[in-house]
């Protein structure tokens, strides 16, 4: 089966001087549902993005959106893109209705997708008042309305929720959410929050340091997902030879092994093993390794 | 098309901004200056024709000192809001050809000068009837002189194409007020030293003021046009090339 992947890139790479900014970058981004971009602040997502978008050239490499390379069609692919990179750009002395006309008369699209966009994000009611009143939340989901104004197949959000409180996280993670399934949309969505992404993703790049360094489903990260028992026997030396013949990873530590599984109901069939085998079991505890603890062992322990 | 689009929507963002109220502003001052002028002048030659200086007057202060001041303020302006708050990345990541954003900027800055040079026109005519009512003296001086006046019109605003070709590149090459007014006061400044070298006549801050020294016409306005056409086109070459940060 072929997969038609919305973005993708081959071998991608930029430098600042000698610092090499995005490397060797091989992006998969397959059509529908939400693909989030994870990487500590500095990783080389906003650089990447700029590159996706034709707004800096890479070094080596190449990016292709829709099947098509985007050196020689800018043009005709940013026509089925939208955009919000890190803040939004706006005109504060114009209402936000204004700003939307403003890229509606770039784009020459219809009139009613205003009204849409404003409907979308929530805006309808705040629309006729100038952007410089604006919250900080307010701007952000104007610029989300921006960049669904050319009615986009791909929507590329740098950090759409930076600086926002609380309540504004929310707002924009629910929109995002709902844009998919609305409006038929993919979205590539770049973060250093594993915490927000994890909500809203269906699949996860994490970048760091400018190198892809894991890339697919929610799921499949959630697979690396490790379970620890840690387990209290009496009769030690026995019960680590015991489960150490029988496959399992042991590790000492002071009076108690560490046990590594696969899922927790292996802390049931351990357990048994070791009383059927007539150990005396005291203590047993079970402890996940959690996907920020992936993340941050995939970031050398940088989550921002 | 697409500069089409491109202009349709500067002229939006035109609203509520300083750089669309000065166009009106600075001609007035010119006009309120030379009003006082004709008004304190205590005595006139007789047979003086206030047809033949004031106008020459208005025009030539307008020319080398307030027109070029003009220019930078309004291409900074036009340009500075793109700086402010990093429109340029949102631009060009639309699908819209660079060159129409660049040649849509330039032309609303040429529309802008040529407003501000007409207006000039218009209250210069207001200023002279004016005079004319309130110093009988001058009231043999006829009608107002309205094709010489738009003739004027056209030739400073040609010759001025080439600063403002000069000042869109620079205010949209670096953000930032001081580097765009600093050239345009630059340029002015030096302009008073290059008004009498031989070369002068080539200073493009010149130009506009060159449409009335005599032996300067033709030069200004070709140099004016030509050098403009020639500065637009390697301002856009470079302008569509550049990396967006």
């Amino acid at each position: 089966m072929t997969i038609n992947y919305l973005i993708e890139t081959r071998a991608l790479t930029r430098r600042f001087g000698s610092q090499r900014a995005v490397d060797d970058l091989n992006l998969l981004v397959p059509a529908a549902g939400v693909y989030g971009f994870l990487g500590p602040n500095g990783a080389g997502k906003t650089t990447a993005i700029r590159m996706l978008l034709g707004l800096i050239r890479p070094n080596a490499g190449e990016v292709r959106l829709f099947g098509q390379s985007l050196n020689g069609n800018h043009r005709s692919l940013m026509r089925r893109v939208g955009a919000l990179v890190e803040a939004p750009s706006l005109y504060p002395h114009l209402t936000g209705r204004e700003n939307l006309e403003v890229t509606r008369r770039l784009l020459g699209s219809d009139r009613n997708l205003i009204e849409l966009a404003l409907a979308t994000v929530k805006l309808t009611k705040d629309a006729d008042r100038r952007v410089r009143e604006y919250s900080l939340g307010m701007r952000q989901r104007l610029g989300l309305a921006l960049a669904l104004l050319n009615n986009p197949d791909l929507l590329i959000l740098d950090e759409p929720t930076n600086g926002l409180d609380p309540a504004g996280i929310h707002e924009m993670r629910d929109l995002i959410r709902r844009l998919p399934d609305e409006f038929g949309v993919t979205v590539f969505l770049s973060s250093h929050l594993l915490g927000e992404v994890e909500q809203i993703a269906t699949h996860i790049g994490i970048i760091h340091e400018g190198s892809l360094l894991f890339q697919g489903t929610l799921a499949e990260l959630q697979s690396k997902q490790q379970t620890q028992l840690t387990l209290g026997v009496k009769q030690l030396e026995a019960a680590t030879e015991f489960l150490v013949n029988t496959g399992w990873r042991v590790q000492r530590c002071d009076d108690l092994l560490n046990v590594s599984t696969k899922a927790p109901d292996d802390a049931v069939r351990i357990n048994k093993l070791l009383v059927d085998r007539g150990l005396d079991v005291f203590h047993l505890a079970v402890s996940q390794r959690s996907l920020e603890d992936i993340f941050l062992s995939l970031t050398n322990g940088r989550p921002s | 098309m697409s500069l089409f689009r491109a202009l349709h929507a500067e002229l939006l963002r035109l609203k509520r901004t300083l750089a669309f109220r000065v166009v009106f502003v600075l001609p007035l001052l010119i006009a309120v200056l030379q009003f006082f002028v004709i008004l304190r002048t205590k005595k006139y030659a007789p047979g003086f024709n206030l047809w033949q200086t004031h106008p020459t007057n208005s025009f030539q202060i307008w020319a080398v000192f307030m027109m070029p001041l003009l220019i930078a303020l309004v291409t900074a302006l036009l340009n500075g809001i793109e700086h402010s708050d990093k429109q340029w990345k949102h631009l060009f990541a639309l699908p819209v050809p660079r060159y129409a954003v660049y040649f849509a900027k330039l032309m609303v800055a040429q529309g802008l000068i040529l407003t501000s040079t007409l207006v000039l026109a218009v209250v210069t005519g207001i200023v002279g009837v004016a005079g004319m009512y309130l110093r009988p003296e001058l009231a043999n001086a006829g009608p107002v002189p309205y094709v010489w006046l738009a003739k004027q019109v056209a030739f400073i605003w040609l010759a001025s194409w080439l600063i403002i070709a000069i000042h869109t590149w620079i205010s949209m090459r670096w953000s930032g007020f001081p580097i765009a007014l600093g050239a345009g006061i630059g340029g002015t400044f030096f302009a008073l030293f290059a008004a009498s070298a031989a070369l002068g006549k080539y200073y493009p801050w010149l130009l506009p003021m060159n449409i009335f020294v005599e032996g300067r016409f033709a030069t200004a306005l070709l140099l004016g046009i030509g050098g403009g056409i020639v500065a637009a086109l390697l301002g856009c070459f470079e302008f569509t090339r550049r990396d967006v940060n």
